[in-house]
């Protein structure tokens, strides 16, 4: 376990740190304190790393990383774990606007609320979500699932692609193209494998899904209303 | 007071008026400027402070935020207003006087016209999310505590931590790391379109 | 009727013309807004409008071929750790592999390669080829983030955050399905066939604070070693430039409404944004402002042909210039040996702007494997790098007859204008005289 202070070395001398370390390190386990809310913790890792933060962070922590897991203890600040690729993003706090944006892999996980745009344009990432998530969120997702186990905002999975959206409380009102779609068992299976990975105890059945409509996927101009 | 000064003093620029808010503007690093007002001597129950990214008018003490609505009241604001021009105008028409080109100084005179005009500071909130167009979270200070108001797309970002000593309101949660008790903090975001108040008189 | 009247000859009306009427008959029949390529195609101020004076006896000429004049470019100076160094002040403007085939986008890394200057990717990713055959690389961070990936970040010589582009400042991008090849779907993450629009704004920042804190962290992921461009669409250059170099640009692109797009509403091409011509000294002057000319490089681009153009755009303040439209027409789009088939799409040579269609039959604006496959990466390069070669050479010779041992070392002093029009957007006199409209004189 190696522990790092933020407040002493600065948000970039800790990142070269990180990507510095050789793919056959020993030393995994990494502790940062004092994030003090600083942008850009631990970003763009690549390698299975284990990084802790404890306190709040600021924009863009996780963002981009691959294999990694990190840990934060407290909230996140917009774009958490923004464009992940793989490995493993985890917020015990509330995280803010955009969390997981366009993310192809991996799985982030927010223990709290997340505010507006969570899984906007994501690309295969998986969201679990433990309490609600604001509007828009996500627009024009695109692939992987979105997992809420509290309400949703306006807006939800306006123009989405081919996303999966669970969503257990209420829905303030679903975006364009976006409609309730049947679960089915392999739905089921899903959102259950999803719910054991973010340790969540909420039965898959209390969820329904969204998805897309698949109307806007080729222009009409009777649906133009929608654009 | 305010008035004898225009008609005697045209020179002097009016930042602000009213007996408990005191605005200070200047150029500089923030922590001259801090220095300069010697605002650790500052005593109050609440401070708001405002550093600029001018967006499209100029870097000028005049432009900086924040923008008396009123007595008392005054307006910082993160965004960028796409309709100010042509309210500006119309304002203009209803007697209200700009120093700048800026389009906060725009979304203050709008309230403070609405105010002189008996609206009450929540609802002439209210009427400004659909008289004003563009990217907005505004921040008004109060004589005795603030408000706060998102666009209805709320890009712009808002984020509010409150103990059971104090309540604070930032773009960006390091603005708020440093106060005591702030790790502990209950944080959460504005929604969009809903003005929030504290304070008896807002 | 009598014969003995005479009758005036018919006449069409200038406001409603043929081609007003067919957009009228064409809306009314389909119910959408026209689709096409290209850049802006209305008459407007360009280069063409300037002249430069040369030098006779106050100024002294240099000796073409004999007496150097210096070509060479670097961008990334202000924050990167390793900044791009080019050896023309031309580069490739951003083209994404799926409005391009990959035989295209081979050609065009082959061709700026072997002409010392550097490609650029687009919406829609990083592939193997492009970045195999491209000395240096620039990749595009768009708000779809479309096959962005660290590795092909980390693997770039520069980063361009595109906020907006010439063509529809304001705009996101559009890829209509025919395009939507099973390779393209792949690398976008999206179903084949589906029209796919994309995002006008980043999908996890607005405006200038936040792009500062978004350049960071790409410096974060990248070690602070790479350039980052910034490129703004031609639409408010002064405020977008300056807000650029405030947000931590090293670079600023300004792109003009004459630059291209892969597809976007004709109505966005033609009425949003600002001409080239015009969009440079406000730029030039937001850098001399923050005292950041030539220590933050300009790069301007849209509708850019030949080394006068190169020469113009740097005596204006541009460090270098971008070629997009121009370099697909070096690989062989739009040539006249094809005409037959641009008949049989009911255009002609010169004219064929139907490039989301996917059916160009040069091959370069296609996903279609038998039409990319008429286009050979090898020789379209060498179009590429000769094309490349005669504008330096072109911007070279005008350089050295205004006396000057660097390209770099033109000034807006050096030209005139031949339009009032001109002379108002590029700040020079006309010629002959020294008014410059809206700046005094006579």
């Amino acid at each position: 376990m190696n522990e790092l202070d933020l407040k002493k070395d600065g948000v970039t001398a800790i990142n070269h740190r990180l990507h510095a370390l050789p793919e056959n390190t020993n030393e995994r386990h990494w502790v940062i304190r004092n994030p003090m809310g600083q942008h850009a913790i631990a970003c763009g890792l690549d390698g299975p790393l284990h990084v802790e933060v404890h306190g709040h962070v600021g924009f863009y922590c996780g963002g981009m990383n691959k294999d990694a897991e990190v840990i934060v203890h407290g909230h996140a600040g917009v774009g958490v774990a923004e464009n992940l690729m793989s490995g493993l993003v985890w917020i015990k706090g509330n995280a803010s606007e955009s969390a997981g944006a366009t993310g192809n892999g991996g799985l982030l996980v927010i223990d709290g609320d997340a505010s507006s745009r969570c899984g906007i344009s994501m690309k295969g990432i998986d969201i679990v979500v433990g309490g609600s998530v604001g509007h828009m969120s996500a627009f024009m997702a695109q692939r992987g699932n979105l997992v809420v186990c509290g309400d949703a905002g306006d807006a939800l999975g306006d123009s989405i692609y081919e996303a999966r959206l669970y969503v257990k409380g209420k829905v303030a009102s679903l975006g364009a193209d976006c409609i309730e779609k049947e679960m089915r068992d392999e739905h089921l299976a899903d959102l259950s494998r999803l719910l054991a990975a973010a340790k969540r105890k909420d039965n898959p059945k209390d969820f329904r899904r969204y998805g897309s409509a698949r109307k806007l996927y080729n222009f009409n101009v009777d649906h133009a209303d929608a654009y | 007071m305010v008035k004898w000064l225009k008609a005697h003093h045209p020179q002097v620029r009016i930042v602000g008026s009213g007996h408990t808010i005191e605005i200070f503007k200047e150029v500089g690093l923030p922590a001259n400027v801090y220095d300069k007002f010697e605002l650790d001597d500052a005593k109050g129950t609440h401070i708001i402070g405002h550093t600029r990214m001018a967006t499209e008018s100029a870097v000028t003490t005049a432009g900086s935020h924040p923008f008396a609505t009123g007595a008392d009241l005054c307006l910082v604001h993160n965004g960028s207003l796409s309709n100010h021009n042509r309210l500006r105008e119309n304002l203009k028409r209803e007697g209200m006087e700009f120093q700048t080109e800026n389009d906060t100084e725009v979304a203050a005179a709008y309230m403070t016209w609405k105010l002189r005009n008996g609206v009450p500071l929540k609802r002439a909130m209210e009427d400004g999310l659909s008289d004003l167009d563009g990217f907005f979270t505004f921040l008004v200070g109060t004589a005795d505590g603030f408000a706060v108001v998102r666009d209805p797309i709320a890009c712009k970002h808002a984020v509010l931590a409150e103990t059971d000593d104090w309540v604070a309101m930032a773009t960006e949660y390091r603005a708020i790391a440093h106060l005591p008790g702030a790790d502990d903090a209950k944080i959460w975001e504005p929604e969009p379109s809903i003005v929030y108040t504290w304070g008896g008189n807002a | 009727m009598d014969p003995n009247i005479p009758r005036t000859t018919p006449r069409k009306s200038a406001t409603f013309d043929d081609y007003t009427l067919s957009e009228i008959r064409r809306a009314a029949t389909t119910g959408i807004y026209d689709i096409r390529g290209a850049g802006a195609k209305r008459k407007l101020p360009h280069f063409d409008d300037l002249l430069f004076l040369g030098a006779s006896i106050s100024r002294y000429p240099l000796e073409g071929y004999r007496e150097k004049c210096g070509t060479n470019v670097v961008l990334g100076t202000r924050f990167a750790k390793k900044p791009v160094e080019l050896k023309i002040p031309i580069t490739i403007a951003g083209m994404s592999f799926g409005s391009l085939s990959a035989q295209a986008k081979e050609a065009l890394g082959r061709g700026a390669s072997a002409a010392g200057t550097s490609t650029t990717t687009g919406d829609g990713g990083m592939t193997p080829e492009e970045r195999g055959q491209s000395k240096m690389l620039v990749y595009q961070y768009l708000p779809s983030r479309y096959g962005m990936n660290p590795d092909d970040l980390r693997k770039a010589d520069a980063i361009e955050v595109v906020v907006g582009q010439g063509a529809k400042p304001g705009g996101g991008g559009m890829l209509l399905g025919q395009k939507i090849s099973d390779r393209v779907a792949q690398m976008r993450c999206l179903p084949k066939g589906i029209d796919q629009r994309s995002a006008c704004r980043h999908p996890d920042w607005t405006g200038p604070d936040d792009l500062e804190i978004k350049i960071h962290e790409l410096r974060e992921i990248t070690a602070w070693e790479k350039p980052i461009y910034v490129k703004v669409g031609g639409a408010r250059p002064y405020y977008d430039t300056a807000l650029a170099v405030k947000s931590g640009a090293d670079v600023v692109v300004v792109d003009g409404m004459q630059g291209g797009t892969a597809a976007t509403q004709e109505v966005f091409i033609e009425h949003v944004g600002m001409p080239t011509l015009a969009c440079i000294r406000p730029a030039v002057k937001a850098l001399q402002e923050l005292g950041m000319h030539r220590k933050v490089q300009l790069i301007v681009s849209g509708g850019i042909r030949n080394g006068a153009d190169v020469a113009k755009a740097l005596a204006l303040g541009a460090d270098a210039v971008s070629i997009g439209t121009a370099a697909l027409v070096a690989l062989g789009d739009q040539d006249p040996h094809l005409e037959d088939e641009y008949q049989k799409l009911g255009t002609t040579a010169g004219a064929y702007d139907d490039w989301h269609e996917g059916r160009d039959p040069a091959g370069i604006t296609t996903q279609d494997p038998e039409l990319a496959k008429r286009l050979d990466p090898v020789k379209a390069g060498r179009r590429l790098s000769n094309y490349l070669k005669v504008m330096t050479l072109e911007a070279q010779t005008i350089a050295r007859a205004n006396g000057k041992s660097h390209v770099h070392n033109l000034e807006p002093e050096d030209l005139v204008a031949l339009t009032v029009e001109a002379a108002a957007m590029a700040q020079v006199p006309l010629a002959g005289t020294s008014w410059i409209p809206g700046k005094g004189g006579y």
